[in-house]
């Protein structure tokens, strides 16, 4: 078995939205403009709760890495802001890996305070941070009003390397862009990893995105596609890291599935064959005016879209059947059959990471959990080496120091000491100066 | 002059379809449709009915020098990079009249290109004779919204704006083989975007409108689903010297393209305007 590191996502949907069958008397789709009065504040705590329970047990399961998104205005996710999210789940576990899929750029002002908060969110949780870097779905752009789709890839483009500069290089600086002018970018807090939190970038097959994605050697989340297009994507991805100089491994191909477990084959359809019809019915569906905002997707893009779709239908996924997401990415069945089928997906892409979506949006807490319990006990183990260990537990443990004392002897001398002028005249060193006898001018 | 549309209809695109004469401005190439002789009037389209010369450009032009140019994004002519807001299209309308030799000009816009031809009438005033805004854009009205057109689908469309009546102008609203027109429309919803994606308003209009000197007439539909009345009624307000037309349909009520609805009436009004106020200049 090829060694494969699991991370466990989670939508934090909330559940409770008219079937598609009738959101047309309330809203075009579950999409941007679903009247707010379907939402329940205790519900909505819920399904938070629930969500941030099942990241808590990812880490006592054993999982590497928790996995969550942002998404506005929609009941498709309700954790709306990726990086507040992350705080929260830093604090709430000590090692799992929180892998924010992601922020997205556009939905910010400045990439700047982007940076800040992954600065921050990185030192709280001890360099457990991974930061996914997501255009942000089409549909998402209707109600930013903020960044115009028309000229979303360009900016994003330019956020990105100013967020990166902002985490690299030594401040202040002078950033003259053309969406972004920044007189003065001086990042502080900084980043604890080194040079700053690995980035992932998932892509539905994009040239532009998977080149960027070689020339960083960032890592590729493979998302969208039907089996093929994924294959041919990924090829396409190794071979412009080859252009680049070097052999992307397998650490840079995270494949994507979604998942069941159950104690059978059977059992398994039986448990997820209605939350995962709720996923394709309600959750994904949304007219082509507002999946692609204007500009959002590239003229050959779309025209390969509009090919294989007949040419002006809405995207429709809510036909997509059991049979159709077991010849694609669902992997479903008994912890045997399952793990045939991840290593079968993850072997022809040759990817070394898998995020599996154990929620299929309804899916009841209940049944995650055993789902992911089962995965954890009886799949997991499969593909690590002897031991079973996340990676967060093999090696040096992320962390830098747990005690004071430690900092203190991890600390270098500082640039500077903390000084202040009293009432005399002296400027002394503060650190010192409630000491009567200690009280002396500071050598600043 | 090489931009006539006399080989009109013997192309095979769709229903209306003519060879524009294509001009470089300042690098880009820029199409565009006349026909007529006279007074020279520059009708800016609104957003979709491009690369067509249609039943209201026919009657228009019988009176005129009628110059439709596609806008940056539009039609035949290419999204330009440089293309960000509503004055990069203004700023490049001036260019154009210079490339061909245009001075004095009477400006009619529809739609996104009456907003278009707003701003250009307050950017450069004294270019212009009349302007005639029909059912135009631009403006913020409290408790009167616009019609969210970026999201408006295909089934949609022909309730809001033709208030349920496209099947009996299917030959104008032809754009061709799907798949094309498809990517076509994308392209020019994404120019609109970068024209008008937020704010889909001017809120410096309600000062700066006072600098159009010229007359101006605003052509108001009888039941505009995508933009209410208030909107035009607003122009009027804030232009210094406007009225108000309301077109009214002879078979039902005119919807927001009453150019597709009433060719010839909101052609006759636009010339009617034009020639009664053909002395105004500037010089």
């Amino acid at each position: 078995m090829p060694e494969l590191e699991f991370y466990a996502m989670h939508h934090d949907a909330y559940r409770w939205m008219p079937h598609k069958s009738v959101v047309g008397e309330h809203s075009r789709t579950n999409f941007i403009s679903l009247p707010s009065d379907f939402y329940d504040k205790a519900l909505g705590q819920r399904s938070m709760e629930d969500f941030v329970d099942v990241a808590i047990n990812a880490e006592r399961l054993g999982f590497d890495g928790i996995l969550h998104s942002e998404h506005h205005n929609t009941p498709i996710g309700i954790s709306a802001q990726a990086m507040v999210t992350s705080a929260y789940l830093a604090a709430r576990t000590e090692r799992i890996l929180i892998a924010a899929v992601g922020p997205v750029l556009n939905a910010y002002l400045s990439p700047v305070r982007l940076a800040e908060e992954v600065a921050l969110v990185d030192m709280l949780s001890n360099g457990r941070l991974i930061l996914g870097l997501p255009m942000g779905i089409g549909a998402q752009y209707h109600a930013y009003g903020l960044t115009n789709p028309a000229l979303a890839r360009a900016r994003y483009r330019e956020a990105h390397e100013l967020l990166i500069r902002a985490m690299t290089e030594p401040g202040p600086f002078e950033f003259e862009g053309e969406f972004f002018h920044v007189p003065y970018v001086n990042l502080w807090p900084r980043p604890v990893q080194e040079p700053h939190p690995p980035i992932w970038i998932p892509a539905a097959g994009s040239r532009e995105t998977l080149e960027m994605c070689a020339r960083h050697r960032y890592t590729y989340q493979v998302v969208g596609g039907s089996r093929e297009v994924n294959l041919r994507n990924i090829n396409l991805f190794r071979d412009l890291c080859e252009q680049q100089g070097y052999t992307a491994g397998p650490e840079q191909v995270a494949a994507v599935a979604l998942i069941h477990t159950a104690e059978t084959d059977r059992q398994a359809r039986l448990e997820a064959e209605a939350h995962l019809g709720w996923q394709m019915q309600n959750f994904l569906r949304s007219t082509f005016q507002d999946s692609f905002a204007p500009g959002h997707v590239s003229e050959t893009s779309l025209r390969a879209t509009a090919l294989a779709t007949g040419g002006y239908r809405s995207r429709d996924f809510s036909e997509t059947t059991w049979d159709d997401m077991i010849k694609g990415n669902l992997i479903a069945g008994s912890p045997e059959t399952v793990a045939e089928r991840v290593e079968e997906l993850t072997s022809e892409m040759n990817a070394g990471r898998i995020i599996l979506m154990f929620d299929h949006g309804s899916t009841p807490r209940w049944m995650i959990d055993k789902s992911m319990g089962l995965f954890a006990e009886q799949v997991m183990p499969r593909f690590r080496p002897p031991g079973g260990r996340p990676i967060w537990a093999r090696g040096e443990d992320r962390r830098k120091y747990t005690t004071a004392s430690e900092c203190a002897a991890l600390a270098s001398k500082p640039r500077a000491i903390p000084a202040a002028r009293l009432a005399d005249g002296t400027i002394v060193d503060v650190r010192t100066a409630h000491v009567p006898e200690l009280r002396e001018p500071a050598e600043l | 002059m090489a931009a006539t549309v006399s080989d009109a209809g013997l192309d095979e695109k769709w229903p209306f379809y003519t060879t524009p004469a294509i001009v470089d401005v300042r690098g880009l190439a820029t199409a565009y449709r006349r026909e007529g002789s006279g007074r020279v009037v520059v009708y800016i389209h609104g957003l979709g009915l491009t690369g067509k010369w249609l039943p209201f450009h026919q009657a228009l032009s019988r009176g005129v020098d009628l110059i439709a140019p596609e806008q940056p994004g539009f039609g035949e002519t290419p999204l330009p990079p440089w293309l960000r807001s509503i004055d990069d299209v203004v700023i490049h309308l001036d260019d154009l009249f210079e490339t061909i030799g245009i001075e004095q000009l009477h400006l009619v816009g529809h739609g996104l290109g009456g907003w278009i031809a707003a701003r250009f009438a307050v950017v450069y005033p004294r270019r212009l004779r009349t302007l005639t805004l029909v059912s135009p854009l631009g403006l913020r009205v409290a408790g009167s919204p616009l019609y969210d057109f970026f999201r408006m689908t295909p089934d949609e469309a022909d309730g809001i704006l033709l208030n349920g009546t496209g099947d009996s102008y299917r030959d104008q609203l032809d754009n061709g083989e799907p798949v094309e027109a498809l990517v076509r429309s994308y392209g020019e919803i994404t120019a609109a975007a970068r024209i008008a994606w937020n704010p889909r308003y001017d809120v410096r209009f309600e000062r700066l409108l006072e600098r159009v000197s010229c007359p101006a007439l605003v052509v108001a539909a009888q039941d505009d689903r995508l933009l209410p009345r208030a909107h035009c009624e607003r122009y009027v307000d804030l232009l210094p010297d406007a009225r108000l037309e309301v077109i009214e349909g002879s078979q039902t009520p005119t919807s927001h393209l009453s150019l597709v609805q009433e060719p010839d009436r909101l052609a006759e009004v636009i010339a009617t305007f034009v020639v009664d106020h053909e002395g105004h200049s500037h010089a």
